[in-house]
């Protein structure tokens, strides 16, 4: 995928009228959405509601479980990733993932970091400071930097997701996506990705699926609820906790349905 | 009561390897034969030569080849099957694989002999020979026009140990959690790339079990090495040249062994021996094996 220009108003991620289907049945329904440069949006809404499909349509996941089928165009940079001839694989090199558990690989911690510069053929010397930066970005540097070598299989689980977020980092994407990162994650683990999480998103586009409204009001700046598959709302955190205008919306936030 | 007699049955494999190991070491009269481990073996000599050496390099020389073909054709059919296949061509192709572990060895043994030796003793081994003359080992051979010898054993024990490598590999490499594909895929790799950086680590040790396990396979195959490899007590001089196995020893040997002194106790100590290894070889993979599921299930 080349680099065309960001779009004139500086959005990097934008979503235009995404529908998804799956086996006939519609798990998104015209969905548009706007990501601005250094942001962190919270996907929330009840299971099921399509949020974790949503944003795996956004670097293309999706259509790795067969039977999908999507509509619509997600402009990344102002070009559809969806468009005639983008190669999924260097979509994902540009947009970054991380999972609801952690994910390392079965490799040393700095190998884990170095993966996705491993498979560009990143110089030696490029490769040791993109990983030691993005350890630094993700908040785990200071606890593994003098053991680099450890198999990362030997860290925490909340260790673990951070240097799943640093893996994601190390190749520099301009959009970071989170499924739910830390539903495997006890409470102190979850803090810390948290603090990460809100320290990323001074720097990049992040968007976060989450289940849990009180992390969505401590970490984003904005918020999109869906249900059913549908965009109810969407805007600025504060408003839309405090003030939904929906009363779907309404409902959700105060736990009357999840 | 009632308890103590359930308790038999279960007992029943224990007392057979019990059994066979003593056995063997009754059969053997421990007899301690001059130069055993060494080169010579001709029992019609006088004195008789008891040297097992040629068996036993024999056995390694044409197991080890065919476990490490195995190995990489069975590292193929289950990335094919695990990744780039479509489902339905899977579903299909899979079950093949089982079956191939249900031929009985002496079906591989003729097949080999009227099929695959005449090809190789008239067409492949000479052309390799040609081609490849330069290379220690490849040039000046003695050729069979049967095509017995190492290439044609290593061929029919590859096949031998196929079904249970592939079987294992596969299943090592279906257990890849689906997470770690993704993740792999998520920082932009292509699914060989995935496969060989991620997959492939993750699931070395089932990989490795399938090979001690498949070596234990074709170690101790017997019928169809024995119609093949030529049945000569002497160390090959070339890759295409005949050689004997333990196991094949053994079975070519055993109506003799009732008529000639001392043959019957070499038998059993070369059979102990044939055991000992194999039992050790199984021991390793099985081990393997069962460290592998702990570790799934405790999810790694």
């Amino acid at each position: 995928m080349s680099s065309p220009a960001p779009a004139a108003d500086g959005t990097v991620l934008s979503v235009q009228h995404l529908s998804v289907v799956a086996k006939e049945k519609k798990i998104l329904s015209d969905v548009s959405l706007e990501f601005p440069p250094r942001s962190l949006t919270a996907v929330v809404g009840p299971s099921g509601c399509g949020k974790t499909t949503f944003v795996r349509t956004l670097n293309r996941m999706s259509e790795l479980t067969p039977g999908i089928r999507v509509e619509g165009s997600v402009l990344y940079l102002g070009q559809d990733i969806y468009g005639r001839g983008v190669n999924p694989v260097l979509v994902r090199r540009r947009i970054g993932m991380v999972f609801q558990r952690p994910t390392v690989f079965p490799m040393s911690i700095f190998e884990n970091a170095a993966f996705g510069l491993r498979i560009v053929h990143e110089a030696e010397d490029a490769v040791d400071s993109a990983v030691t930066e993005a350890l630094q970005r993700s908040g785990l540097w200071d606890e593994v930097k003098d053991d680099l070598d450890r198999s990362a299989l030997s860290l925490s689980g909340g260790q673990q997701q951070r240097l799943c977020i640093a893996r994601a980092l190390a190749v520099r994407p301009k959009v970071l996506l989170l499924d739910e990162p830390t539903s495997a994650l006890d409470p102190a683990a979850t803090q810390r990705v948290e603090a990460t999480m809100e320290r990323l998103s001074e720097e990049i586009v992040m968007v976060l699926v989450t289940h849990n409204v009180g992390q969505a009001a401590r970490v984003s700046d904005r918020v999109a609820f869906l249900h059913s598959g549908h965009l109810v709302e969407v805007g600025p955190t504060d408003d839309i906790l405090e003030r939904p205008k929906d009363p779907l919306t309404q409902q959700f936030i105060t736990g009357r349905f999840g | 009561m009632v308890r103590f007699f359930s308790y038999l049955p279960a007992l029943v494999p224990a007392a057979i390897v019990v059994a066979i190991v003593i056995e063997l070491l009754k059969a053997s009269n421990l007899t301690a034969f001059p130069g055993f481990f060494g080169s010579n073996w001709d029992y019609t000599a006088s004195p008789p030569q008891w040297g097992i050496g040629v068996f036993v390099v024999g056995s390694f020389l044409t197991a080890l080849p065919a476990i490490i073909l195995a190995i990489l054709i069975g590292l193929g059919i289950g990335i094919a099957s695990t990744t780039y296949l479509p489902k339905l061509a899977t579903r299909f192709l899979d079950p093949f694989v089982d079956l191939l572990a249900g031929i009985p060895s002496v079906v591989y043994g003729i097949w080999g002999f009227v099929v695959v030796g005449p090809y190789l003793g008239l067409t492949l081994n000479p052309w390799v020979a040609q081609h490849l003359g330069f290379l220690p080992g490849f040039s000046g051979a003695r050729i069979l026009q049967t095509g017995q010898g190492l290439p044609l054993a290593v061929i029919l024990l590859t096949l031998m140990a196929l079904p249970i490598t592939t079987l294992l590999i596969r299943d090592a490499l279906h257990s890849v959690p689906k997470d770690l594909w993704e993740s792999g895929l998520a920082l932009g790799a292509t699914r060989w790339e995935v496969m060989r950086r991620v997959a492939i680590p993750y699931s070395h040790r089932g990989i490795l079990s399938a090979g001690f396990l498949g070596f234990g396979r074709a170690f101790g195959e017997t019928v169809a090495v024995a119609m093949v490899i030529g049945s000569v007590a002497s160390f090959p001089t070339s890759v295409f040249d005949t050689t004997d196995t333990m196991s094949a020893i053994i079975f070519q040997n055993s109506d003799a062994a009732l008529v000639t002194p001392g043959l019957l106790e070499a038998l059993a100590e070369i059979a102990l021996l044939l055991l000992a290894i194999s039992l050790i070889v199984n021991i390793l993979g099985r081990r393997l094996i069962s460290s592998l599921l702990t570790e799934q299930i405790s999810g790694l």
